[in-house]
Protein backbone atom coordinates (compact mmCIF):
# COMPACT_ATOMS: atom_id res chain seq x y z
CA UNK A 1 0.00 0.00 0.00
CA UNK A 2 2.68 2.49 0.73
CA UNK A 3 4.08 1.49 -2.64
CA UNK A 4 1.16 3.69 -4.31
CA UNK A 5 0.86 6.08 -1.27
CA UNK A 6 1.66 8.96 -4.08
CA UNK A 7 -1.77 7.42 -6.12
CA UNK A 8 -3.80 7.38 -2.73
CA UNK A 9 -3.30 11.31 -1.84
CA UNK A 10 -3.34 12.43 -5.69
CA UNK A 11 -6.34 10.11 -6.22
CA UNK A 12 -8.43 11.65 -2.87
CA UNK A 13 -7.82 15.24 -4.32
CA UNK A 14 -9.00 13.95 -7.87
CA UNK A 15 -12.06 12.14 -5.95
CA UNK A 16 -12.54 15.62 -3.83
CA UNK A 17 -12.23 17.92 -6.85
CA UNK A 18 -15.16 15.81 -9.02
CA UNK A 19 -17.87 15.76 -6.16
CA UNK A 20 -18.03 18.03 -3.36
CA UNK A 21 -20.44 20.94 -4.75
CA UNK A 22 -19.07 24.50 -5.89
CA UNK A 23 -15.43 22.88 -6.50
CA UNK A 24 -16.98 20.27 -8.76
CA UNK A 25 -18.04 23.36 -10.87
CA UNK A 26 -14.37 23.45 -12.00
CA UNK A 27 -14.01 19.99 -12.93
CA UNK A 28 -12.94 19.59 -16.07
CA UNK A 29 -11.41 16.22 -18.02
CA UNK A 30 -7.98 17.42 -17.16
CA UNK A 31 -8.08 16.59 -13.51
CA UNK A 32 -8.11 12.71 -13.62
CA UNK A 33 -4.71 12.64 -15.94
CA UNK A 34 -2.95 15.75 -14.03
CA UNK A 35 -3.91 13.56 -10.74
CA UNK A 36 -1.89 10.59 -12.46
CA UNK A 37 0.87 12.75 -13.65
CA UNK A 38 1.33 14.60 -10.14
CA UNK A 39 1.28 10.54 -8.37
CA UNK A 40 4.28 9.85 -10.50
CA UNK A 41 6.05 13.19 -9.72
CA UNK A 42 5.10 12.56 -6.16
CA UNK A 43 6.31 9.13 -6.40
CA UNK A 44 9.87 9.86 -8.17
CA UNK A 45 10.45 12.17 -5.38
CA UNK A 46 9.55 10.22 -2.54
CA UNK A 47 11.50 7.22 -3.64
CA UNK A 48 14.12 9.86 -4.86
CA UNK A 49 14.55 7.74 -7.84
CA UNK A 50 14.79 10.30 -11.18
CA UNK A 51 15.10 7.20 -13.36
CA UNK A 52 13.48 6.15 -16.55
CA UNK A 53 9.30 5.71 -15.33
CA UNK A 54 8.80 2.14 -16.85
CA UNK A 55 5.25 2.32 -18.51
CA UNK A 56 3.72 -0.71 -16.54
CA UNK A 57 4.66 1.36 -13.32
CA UNK A 58 2.81 4.41 -15.23
CA UNK A 59 -0.11 2.37 -16.32
CA UNK A 60 -0.39 1.12 -12.65
CA UNK A 61 0.33 4.25 -10.97
CA UNK A 62 -2.83 5.63 -13.77
CA UNK A 63 -4.63 2.98 -12.77
CA UNK A 64 -4.36 3.16 -9.03
CA UNK A 65 -4.69 6.77 -8.73
CA UNK A 66 -8.10 6.36 -11.03
CA UNK A 67 -9.23 3.87 -8.75
CA UNK A 68 -8.29 5.77 -5.50
CA UNK A 69 -10.12 8.84 -6.64
CA UNK A 70 -13.49 6.82 -7.49
CA UNK A 71 -13.23 5.07 -4.09
CA UNK A 72 -13.21 8.67 -2.18
CA UNK A 73 -15.37 10.15 -4.52
CA UNK A 74 -18.19 7.48 -4.70
CA UNK A 75 -17.96 7.09 -0.75
CA UNK A 76 -17.94 11.40 -0.78
CA UNK A 77 -20.88 11.51 -3.16
CA UNK A 78 -22.99 9.09 -1.05
CA UNK A 79 -22.35 10.22 1.80
CA UNK A 80 -23.49 13.91 0.90
CA UNK A 81 -26.60 13.27 -1.04
CA UNK A 82 -27.49 10.70 2.32
CA UNK A 83 -26.36 13.75 4.94
CA UNK A 84 -28.01 16.52 2.23
CA UNK A 85 -30.64 14.53 0.62
CA UNK A 86 -30.03 16.96 -2.58
CA UNK A 87 -27.84 15.55 -5.33
CA UNK A 88 -26.87 16.61 -9.29
CA UNK A 89 -30.07 14.39 -10.21
CA UNK A 90 -32.45 16.30 -7.89
CA UNK A 91 -30.65 19.82 -9.35
CA UNK A 92 -31.26 18.85 -12.68
CA UNK A 93 -34.67 16.89 -12.62
CA UNK A 94 -36.40 19.89 -14.00
CA UNK A 95 -33.66 20.24 -16.77
CA UNK A 96 -34.27 16.20 -17.86
CA UNK A 97 -38.14 16.67 -17.51
CA UNK A 98 -37.74 19.79 -20.13
CA UNK A 99 -35.18 17.19 -22.34
CA UNK A 100 -37.76 14.37 -22.24
CA UNK A 101 -40.55 16.70 -22.97
CA UNK A 102 -38.76 18.31 -26.24
CA UNK A 103 -37.93 15.31 -27.95
CA UNK A 104 -39.87 13.03 -30.15
CA UNK A 105 -40.40 10.32 -28.17
CA UNK A 106 -43.66 8.43 -27.37
CA UNK A 107 -45.59 9.27 -24.58
CA UNK A 108 -45.41 5.36 -23.03
CA UNK A 109 -41.11 5.79 -23.00
CA UNK A 110 -41.57 9.46 -21.89
CA UNK A 111 -43.41 8.18 -18.60
CA UNK A 112 -41.53 5.29 -18.51
CA UNK A 113 -37.79 7.54 -18.21
CA UNK A 114 -39.36 10.45 -16.07
CA UNK A 115 -41.17 7.56 -13.60
CA UNK A 116 -37.56 5.68 -13.02
CA UNK A 117 -35.92 9.18 -12.71
CA UNK A 118 -39.14 10.32 -10.32
CA UNK A 119 -38.57 7.09 -7.90
CA UNK A 120 -34.66 7.88 -8.01
CA UNK A 121 -35.60 11.49 -7.27
CA UNK A 122 -38.47 11.01 -4.50
CA UNK A 123 -36.15 7.72 -2.90
CA UNK A 124 -33.36 10.72 -2.60
CA UNK A 125 -35.59 13.36 -1.28
CA UNK A 126 -37.01 10.88 1.26
CA UNK A 127 -34.05 8.60 2.98
CA UNK A 128 -30.88 10.20 1.36
CA UNK A 129 -30.34 6.74 -0.76
CA UNK A 130 -31.10 5.64 -3.53
CA UNK A 131 -29.92 1.95 -5.09
CA UNK A 132 -29.96 2.39 -8.44
CA UNK A 133 -28.50 6.01 -7.78
CA UNK A 134 -25.44 4.80 -6.18
CA UNK A 135 -25.40 1.42 -8.27
CA UNK A 136 -24.33 4.11 -11.54
CA UNK A 137 -22.53 6.62 -9.35
CA UNK A 138 -20.36 3.48 -8.20
CA UNK A 139 -20.21 2.04 -11.98
CA UNK A 140 -19.69 5.44 -13.74
CA UNK A 141 -16.58 6.66 -11.44
CA UNK A 142 -14.66 3.03 -11.55
CA UNK A 143 -14.99 3.11 -15.27
CA UNK A 144 -14.13 6.31 -16.29
CA UNK A 145 -11.73 7.17 -13.21
CA UNK A 146 -9.50 4.72 -13.95
CA UNK A 147 -9.89 5.05 -17.52
CA UNK A 148 -8.45 8.42 -17.23
CA UNK A 149 -6.15 7.83 -14.46
CA UNK A 150 -4.38 5.07 -16.92
CA UNK A 151 -4.19 7.67 -19.89
CA UNK A 152 -2.99 10.68 -17.47
CA UNK A 153 -0.28 7.53 -16.15
CA UNK A 154 1.11 7.22 -19.95
CA UNK A 155 0.92 10.47 -21.18
CA UNK A 156 2.52 11.91 -17.77
CA UNK A 157 5.44 8.88 -18.13
CA UNK A 158 5.96 10.08 -21.41
CA UNK A 159 6.27 13.52 -20.49
CA UNK A 160 8.44 12.52 -17.62
CA UNK A 161 10.88 10.55 -19.79
CA UNK A 162 10.87 12.66 -22.42
CA UNK A 163 11.91 15.75 -19.78
CA UNK A 164 14.90 13.13 -18.64
CA UNK A 165 15.98 12.30 -22.24
CA UNK A 166 16.46 16.00 -23.34
CA UNK A 167 18.06 16.81 -20.02
CA UNK A 168 20.84 14.11 -20.34
CA UNK A 169 21.45 14.96 -24.00
CA UNK A 170 22.14 18.36 -22.73
CA UNK A 171 24.61 17.25 -19.75
CA UNK B 1 1.76 -0.71 -32.43
CA UNK B 2 0.17 -3.48 -34.38
CA UNK B 3 -2.87 -2.33 -36.25
CA UNK B 4 -5.31 -3.88 -34.43
CA UNK B 5 -4.57 -2.13 -31.57
CA UNK B 6 -5.19 0.98 -33.08
CA UNK B 7 -8.00 0.25 -34.43
CA UNK B 8 -9.25 -0.96 -30.66
CA UNK B 9 -7.79 2.68 -29.54
CA UNK B 10 -10.30 4.54 -32.59
CA UNK B 11 -13.30 2.82 -31.44
CA UNK B 12 -13.18 3.38 -27.67
CA UNK B 13 -12.71 6.82 -28.76
CA UNK B 14 -15.24 6.90 -31.20
CA UNK B 15 -17.87 5.58 -28.72
CA UNK B 16 -16.67 8.16 -26.35
CA UNK B 17 -16.90 10.92 -28.58
CA UNK B 18 -20.82 9.56 -30.30
CA UNK B 19 -21.79 9.65 -26.50
CA UNK B 20 -21.56 13.43 -26.20
CA UNK B 21 -24.23 13.37 -28.81
CA UNK B 22 -26.57 10.68 -27.43
CA UNK B 23 -29.55 13.06 -28.15
CA UNK B 24 -28.97 13.09 -32.07
CA UNK B 25 -29.14 9.59 -30.81
CA UNK B 26 -32.65 9.54 -29.14
CA UNK B 27 -34.09 10.61 -32.41
CA UNK B 28 -32.70 7.89 -34.34
CA UNK B 29 -34.28 5.37 -31.95
CA UNK B 30 -35.81 6.48 -28.50
CA UNK B 31 -34.64 4.01 -26.64
CA UNK B 32 -31.80 5.17 -26.14
CA UNK B 33 -33.39 8.00 -24.06
CA UNK B 34 -32.82 5.30 -21.22
CA UNK B 35 -29.19 5.99 -21.58
CA UNK B 36 -29.57 9.80 -21.24
CA UNK B 37 -29.49 10.13 -17.40
CA UNK B 38 -26.47 7.22 -16.75
CA UNK B 39 -24.73 9.38 -19.82
CA UNK B 40 -25.20 12.80 -18.29
CA UNK B 41 -23.69 11.38 -14.94
CA UNK B 42 -20.62 9.56 -16.76
CA UNK B 43 -20.05 12.85 -18.38
CA UNK B 44 -20.24 14.87 -15.60
CA UNK B 45 -17.14 13.15 -14.14
CA UNK B 46 -15.14 14.93 -16.51
CA UNK B 47 -16.96 18.12 -17.84
CA UNK B 48 -18.73 20.59 -15.68
CA UNK B 49 -21.48 20.78 -18.32
CA UNK B 50 -22.06 24.39 -17.45
CA UNK B 51 -25.47 24.83 -19.97
CA UNK B 52 -23.72 28.21 -21.11
CA UNK B 53 -20.62 26.33 -22.22
CA UNK B 54 -22.25 23.60 -24.03
CA UNK B 55 -22.57 23.11 -28.30
CA UNK B 56 -25.84 23.78 -29.54
CA UNK B 57 -27.35 22.57 -32.42
CA UNK B 58 -30.80 23.58 -32.64
CA UNK B 59 -32.69 22.09 -29.63
CA UNK B 60 -30.21 19.47 -28.37
CA UNK B 61 -27.02 20.46 -26.82
CA UNK B 62 -23.81 17.84 -25.95
CA UNK B 63 -23.21 16.24 -22.85
CA UNK B 64 -19.72 18.09 -22.44
CA UNK B 65 -18.61 21.60 -23.11
CA UNK B 66 -16.95 23.08 -25.90
CA UNK B 67 -13.67 22.60 -24.87
CA UNK B 68 -13.89 18.56 -23.89
CA UNK B 69 -15.86 18.33 -26.66
CA UNK B 70 -12.84 19.47 -28.58
CA UNK B 71 -10.55 17.58 -26.84
CA UNK B 72 -12.35 14.25 -27.20
CA UNK B 73 -12.76 15.23 -31.52
CA UNK B 74 -8.88 15.96 -31.29
CA UNK B 75 -8.57 12.58 -29.82
CA UNK B 76 -11.05 10.89 -32.18
CA UNK B 77 -9.41 12.29 -35.58
CA UNK B 78 -5.41 11.27 -35.30
CA UNK B 79 -6.75 7.78 -33.95
CA UNK B 80 -8.17 7.39 -37.80
CA UNK B 81 -5.04 8.64 -39.01
CA UNK B 82 -3.03 6.41 -37.26
CA UNK B 83 -4.85 3.45 -38.83
CA UNK B 84 -3.86 4.59 -42.21
CA UNK B 85 -0.05 5.57 -41.19
CA UNK B 86 1.75 4.75 -37.98
CA UNK B 87 3.94 7.79 -37.12
CA UNK B 88 7.55 7.56 -36.75
CA UNK B 89 10.03 9.75 -34.66
CA UNK B 90 10.43 10.54 -31.10
CA UNK B 91 8.19 13.30 -29.71
CA UNK B 92 9.66 16.80 -27.99
CA UNK B 93 8.24 17.58 -24.72
CA UNK B 94 7.84 21.32 -26.21
CA UNK B 95 5.18 20.19 -28.72
CA UNK B 96 2.56 19.10 -25.86
CA UNK B 97 3.27 22.52 -23.99
CA UNK B 98 2.93 24.20 -27.37
CA UNK B 99 -0.38 22.51 -28.40
CA UNK B 100 -1.14 23.40 -24.09
CA UNK B 101 -0.37 27.03 -24.25
CA UNK B 102 -3.40 28.24 -26.25
CA UNK B 103 -6.17 26.43 -24.15
CA UNK B 104 -3.94 27.51 -20.76
CA UNK B 105 -4.54 31.03 -21.93
CA UNK B 106 -7.64 30.97 -22.97
CA UNK B 107 -8.90 29.43 -19.47
CA UNK B 108 -6.45 32.13 -17.63
CA UNK B 109 -7.34 35.15 -19.98
CA UNK B 110 -11.54 34.36 -19.75
CA UNK B 111 -11.60 33.53 -15.97
CA UNK B 112 -9.85 36.83 -15.65
CA UNK B 113 -12.99 38.39 -17.71
CA UNK B 114 -10.14 39.74 -19.71
CA UNK B 115 -12.48 38.56 -22.90
CA UNK B 116 -15.41 37.02 -23.23
CA UNK B 117 -15.30 33.34 -23.42
CA UNK B 118 -16.11 31.93 -26.82
CA UNK B 119 -17.44 28.37 -27.48
CA UNK B 120 -15.40 28.55 -31.00
CA UNK B 121 -11.92 29.19 -29.08
CA UNK B 122 -12.76 26.82 -26.58
CA UNK B 123 -13.52 23.94 -29.31
CA UNK B 124 -10.44 24.84 -30.89
CA UNK B 125 -8.06 25.16 -28.16
CA UNK B 126 -9.07 21.99 -27.00
CA UNK B 127 -9.03 20.30 -30.11
CA UNK B 128 -5.61 21.36 -30.58
CA UNK B 129 -4.32 19.67 -27.01
CA UNK B 130 -6.28 16.68 -27.59
CA UNK B 131 -4.97 16.15 -31.09
CA UNK B 132 -1.27 16.63 -30.22
CA UNK B 133 -2.02 14.80 -26.86
CA UNK B 134 -3.48 11.81 -28.46
CA UNK B 135 0.60 11.18 -29.83
CA UNK B 136 1.77 10.80 -26.51
CA UNK B 137 -1.43 8.40 -25.92
CA UNK B 138 -0.26 6.26 -28.76
CA UNK B 139 3.60 6.49 -27.93
CA UNK B 140 2.99 5.63 -24.29
CA UNK B 141 0.97 2.57 -25.21
CA UNK B 142 3.22 1.31 -27.48
CA UNK B 143 6.05 1.29 -25.13
CA UNK B 144 3.67 -0.69 -22.82
CA UNK B 145 3.09 -3.16 -25.59
CA UNK B 146 6.77 -3.52 -25.89
CA UNK B 147 7.57 -3.40 -22.68
CA UNK B 148 5.04 -6.52 -22.33
CA UNK B 149 6.13 -8.24 -25.07
CA UNK B 150 10.14 -8.30 -23.33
Amino acid sequence: MKKYLAAIICGFGAGVLQIVPFVKNFSCCMILPLAAFFSLLLDQRATRNFEKIPMKKALLFGLFTGLFAASFGSVLEILITFITKHNDVIASFTDLQRIVQNLPLSEDIKKEVLNIFQSVREDILKNGFSILYTFSVIVNNFIVNSIFGSVGGLIGARIINSKLHHQSNGQ
Amino acid sequence: MKRSYSLILFFLSLIWFLGIFIEWFIKIDEHFVFALPYLQKTYSLVCHQEKNKLLLFGEIETLTCARCTGIYLGLLLPSLLVLLKLPKGKLHINILLVAAAPMIADVLLTSLNIYAYSKLIAFLTGFLLGSFGFFYLYAGLNSLILELKR
